[in-house]
């Protein structure tokens, strides 16, 4: 479902806006953008919560200079004049030498009454796929609707109204909690939902499995938090700045040589697919690992302005109120030519780990964690007998160069949400099943 | 002319209170000056913010809409669903006067740069080689006005101003320590005594080894006792924790040893989240959780209260705008000793460890109740300190923790949770174990 467009911001005054913008930015390689949000999020609560249905609504705008190595933002609620005026008068360093009039900006309130059916649908479409499955088990689930518009005007460049509709769940059990991100909601989401919470009410007894080496296939949707957490985090600007100059990364053999991974917001799923960035630049397709090797970091424009190597396209903002960093959007892992039963036969005794409950990787040590829920024992080249909670632990390089096999067939994932540096953002990924031999299980 | 904001409230109320049994609406208006430091590069930001929220329905439906800006009575309310609204009356708040410092200016950009500059000198004197790698400093006032169908008219005005500082040392690779703070007013935090923890952090994990396995007396400073707190706070919280208490008291009827006194007091004088009324505009109060080792009652919010359960505490927390109001801890803390230093039980301590600060969150098992706490510090022997320990788990199970508190000093200090925030002094402790982390013993 595609977020309708939004007059608000695609009837901005732009020229009028990039005249105020260059008042402020009066040394030569100064940079100076406006970026406008507006945003909704409708959530149905538990059951057993206070209250009825949510809604959020907000609007606003973030003034940003940056000038060599300092940035300064101002951000305000509410996308007007005022607002504006007020933002670009806080960032400036100096008063401008001409004044040129304010621009206009239309009437900006939110009239449409907020209406989500599918999500007010989605508990008893997830009812009834669990009696499918003959089971009732008990949970409580909290469904959203997010949808935002963005778009920046800077005094260089200025992007069209970038659009985002998704949907994110939280299923709570009394044997654990999980979430996830859907592009669409409805009998599908609700069977593959359904499908988790039997696994993970089978497993729930399970005994974890022994700390040792062991080898590994995880699925689509696991593969898809490896790829977030060892590529995407490992090779993010601000992650390879804390070794050093982040260029110094780029030819670095960082995984197994079939590894061919890329970032790409332009192939994401409809519904969150983008053309430009938080900071307006067009998005790239961005090879992170050509055969294994680090090709192109991810940067977004302040980074980019550093450094020739470094493309900018990949800035990222959480809301308004934080600067962009970089980040991923979209991961793509190129499907390899083995089929799952030639994987899981080369893995016989080791273990396959369906869905990731979340990842870390320490940006300092390189030290990567993934925690899953629960597994399956692998026999006779099928998942087998469920294993409880495991962790895979190892640093990033050493996990990377264990992939040994790639799927051939991609599935499309919500890796989930991102929280690094305090930015909350939705990532998302189409990978295949991977192998790994060799790699740290612990309980 | 811009309405005051009693009368938009009030317009909006008397609109919702036209149509549904209850009703209310909350406005929240904001500005906070927030810097990030990394090295040499930095990020200075003014937020200005204003956002309102209604709550309406009746027994049997309701909805919640949150939007920035003004108070609209014409906002284009969501349809209510199936979930019922309650909402409390109003009740005689006892006097209450506002803390002085509440209008204080924010920290200047200027200011606040020097803040950071300073502290990463001083951190480099204490320790040679050692650096803020990254600091974050967050100054702001806000001001909240709460109206209702119930005659609830309530103002609340705030001030807060946090920090969070990550720091290196000279060896490259290292593991980097972190560091929270919380003080009502930013001019408050000081850089060289924050700069000497640093640097003892940074030293003690440079150089620090963990016993295998050991036992004693153990001293826990703050924020080791803040991290277990917090962790255990859900305990207390809510109708449910008489149960959950229930399952930790012995055959005494204790839950803890004569030292430990627990209380939750949201008008804690000299408290950052100090206010006369919670999210709800019911009367905060000081609430004896734990007295001397007894239960006495858990947090309950004025929907949970009945005569079997307690009295209700006051402690509906919003953060936000954004936020449905939710019961929880504003300042929970262990009550202190005034009259014993904490220096005394570290001289006073034969043979033990002195731990000053964790490593990492803590895990926590349900059943049976047991924590792992990565800690570091001091082994200490006749009073001195004797090597340094890091890469170690405290553990033990929780009614040994609590069962196990010989005396509290009277260093009270309060660090940010997820949910208020949590006050500790350094205790003296026995019963707790020291185990060597597994991803330490490869070093």
């Amino acid at each position: 479902m595609a977020a309708a467009a939004d007059p608000a911001l695609s009837e901005l005054d732009h020229a009028g806006i990039a005249r105020s913008l260059s008042q402020i930015a009066d040394h030569r390689r100064d940079l100076a953008d406006a970026f406008f949000e507006r945003l909704e999020v409708i959530e149905l609560p538990p059951e057993d919560q206070h209250g009825g249905i949510r809604v959020r609504r907000e609007s606003g705008v973030a003034v940003r200079l940056v000038r060599r190595e300092r940035t300064w933002l101002a951000t305000r609620d509410g996308i007007s004049r005022e607002t504006f005026s007020g933002a670009v008068r806080r960032v400036a360093r100096a008063l401008p030498r001409t004044a040129y009039p304010e621009p206009l900006f239309p009437e900006e309130t939110w009239t449409e009454a907020p209406e989500a059916p599918e999500v007010l649908e989605f508990p008893a479409a997830l009812t009834r796929a669990l009696r499918a499955h003959h089971v009732k088990l008990s949970y409580r689930l909290t469904v959203r609707r997010h949808r935002r518009w963005v778009r920046v005007i800077g005094t260089q460049l200025a992007s069209g109204v970038e659009r985002e509709s998704f949907y994110s769940f939280e299923a709570e059990t009394p044997w654990g909690r999980g979430g996830g991100l859907l592009t669409e909601l409805g009998e599908r989401a609700a069977e593959s939902l359904a499908g988790n919470l039997v696994h993970a009410w089978r497993a729930r007894e399970a005994a974890p499995p022994e700390p040792r080496q062991s080898t590994v296939v995880l699925a689509p949707a696991a593969t898809a938090v490896l790829l977030h957490e060892a590529v995407a985090h490992a090779l993010e600007t601000d992650t390879l700045e804390l070794g050093g100059h982040p260029e110094a990364a780029i030819g670095v053999e960082l995984g197994a040589a079939c590894l061919d991974v890329f970032d790409d917001p332009a192939t994401a799923p409809e519904g969150v697919r983008r053309k430009a960035d938080d900071e307006g630049h067009p998005v790239v397709r961005r090879c992170l690992l050509r055969g294994g090797k680090v090709e192109q970091p991810l940067a977004d424009g302040v980074w980019a302005r550093r450094s020739e190597m470094l493309r900018a396209g990949a800035g990222r903002r959480a809301h308004r109120h934080l600067p962009p960093a970089p980040r991923s959007t979209h991961l793509e892992l190129m499907g390899g030519k083995a089929a799952r039963e030639e994987l899981m036969a080369a893995a016989e005794g080791g273990l396959f780990l369906p869905e990731a409950e979340r990842g870390r990787l320490d940006p300092r040590t390189g030290e990567l964690e993934l925690r899953f829920a629960y597994g399956f024992r692998i026999r006779n080249q099928a998942p087998g007998v469920p294993v409880g909670p495991a962790t895979l632990r190892g640093h990033v390089s050493d996990v990377l160069k264990a992939v040994a096999g790639v799927a051939g067939d991609a599935a499309c994932a919500g890796a989930g949400w991102c929280a690094k540096g305090g930015l909350k953002l939705p990532v998302w990924a189409t990978a295949p099943d991977v192998l790994l031999a060799a790699v740290r299980i612990e309980p | 002319m811009t309405t005051p904001v009693g009368e938009r409230l009030a317009e909006v109320l008397e609109r919702l209170a036209g149509r549904w049994d209850a009703a209310e609406v909350f406005h929240k208006t904001g500005r906070s000056r927030s810097v990030r430091y990394a090295g040499g590069a930095s990020c200075s930001a003014f937020h200005q913010e204003e956002g309102w929220a209604a709550r309406a329905g009746d027994g049997r439906r309701s909805f919640f809409y949150a939007a920035t800006g003004a108070p609209r009575p014409d906002a284009p309310w969501p349809d209510a669903d199936g979930r019922g609204l309650r909402l409390p009356p109003a009740r005689l708040v006892p006097e209450w006067t506002p803390p002085l410092d509440l209008d204080a200016s924010l920290l200047g950009e200027n200011e606040a740069q020097a803040f950071f500059e300073g502290l990463d000198r001083e951190l480099a004197r204490e320790l040679p080689g050692a650096r803020l790698a990254r600091g974050e400093l967050d100054d702001g006032s806000s001001e909240a006005h709460l109206a209702s169908s119930r005659e609830v008219a309530a103002r609340v005005r705030r001030r807060a101003a946090t920090l969070y500082l990550e720091a290196v040392g000279p060896v490259r690779g290292g593991r980097a320590v972190t560091l929270r703070a919380v003080e009502r007013e930013a001019r408050r935090f000081q850089p060289l005594a924050l700069a000497r923890r640093l640097a003892d952090r940074l030293a003690i994990g440079e150089r620090g080894t963990a016993p295998a396995r050991d036992r004693g007396e153990f001293l826990l400073a703050p924020p080791v006792v803040v991290s277990l707190l917090d962790a255990l706070s859900p305990l207390w919280i809510g109708p449910g924790a008489v149960e959950r208490i229930g399952q930790l008291v012995d055959r005494r009827g204790r839950v803890g040893s004569p030292a430990l006194t627990l209380v939750d007091d949201g008008r804690l004088p000299g408290g950052v989240l100090s206010a006369p009324v919670d999210g709800e505009g019911q009367p905060t109060r000081e609430v004896v959780l734990v007295q001397e080792g007894l239960f006495r009652q858990p947090l309950l919010a004025w929907w949970q209260a009945t005569p079997s359960t307690g009295r209700a505490s006051g402690c509906a927390a919003r953060p936000g705008w954004r936020d449905l109001p939710s019961p929880g801890p504003t300042h929970f803390y262990l009550r202190p000793d005034p009259a014993l230093r904490a220096a005394a039980l570290v001289e006073g301590l034969s043979r033990g460890y002195y731990l000053l600060d964790v490593e990492g969150a803590p895990r926590l098992e349900e059943a049976p109740r047991r924590f792992a706490l990565p800690v570091c510090g001091f082994a200490i022997d006749g009073g001195r300190p004797t090597g340094s320990v890091s890469g170690a788990w405290l553990v033990g199970t929780v009614t040994a923790f609590l069962n196990g508190i010989l005396t509290a000093a009277r260093d009270l200090t309060f660090l940010p949770s997820r949910s208020g925030l949590v006050g500790a002094p350094t205790l003296l402790v026995k019963g707790l174990e020291l185990r060597r982390r597994r991803d330490r013993s490869r070093d």
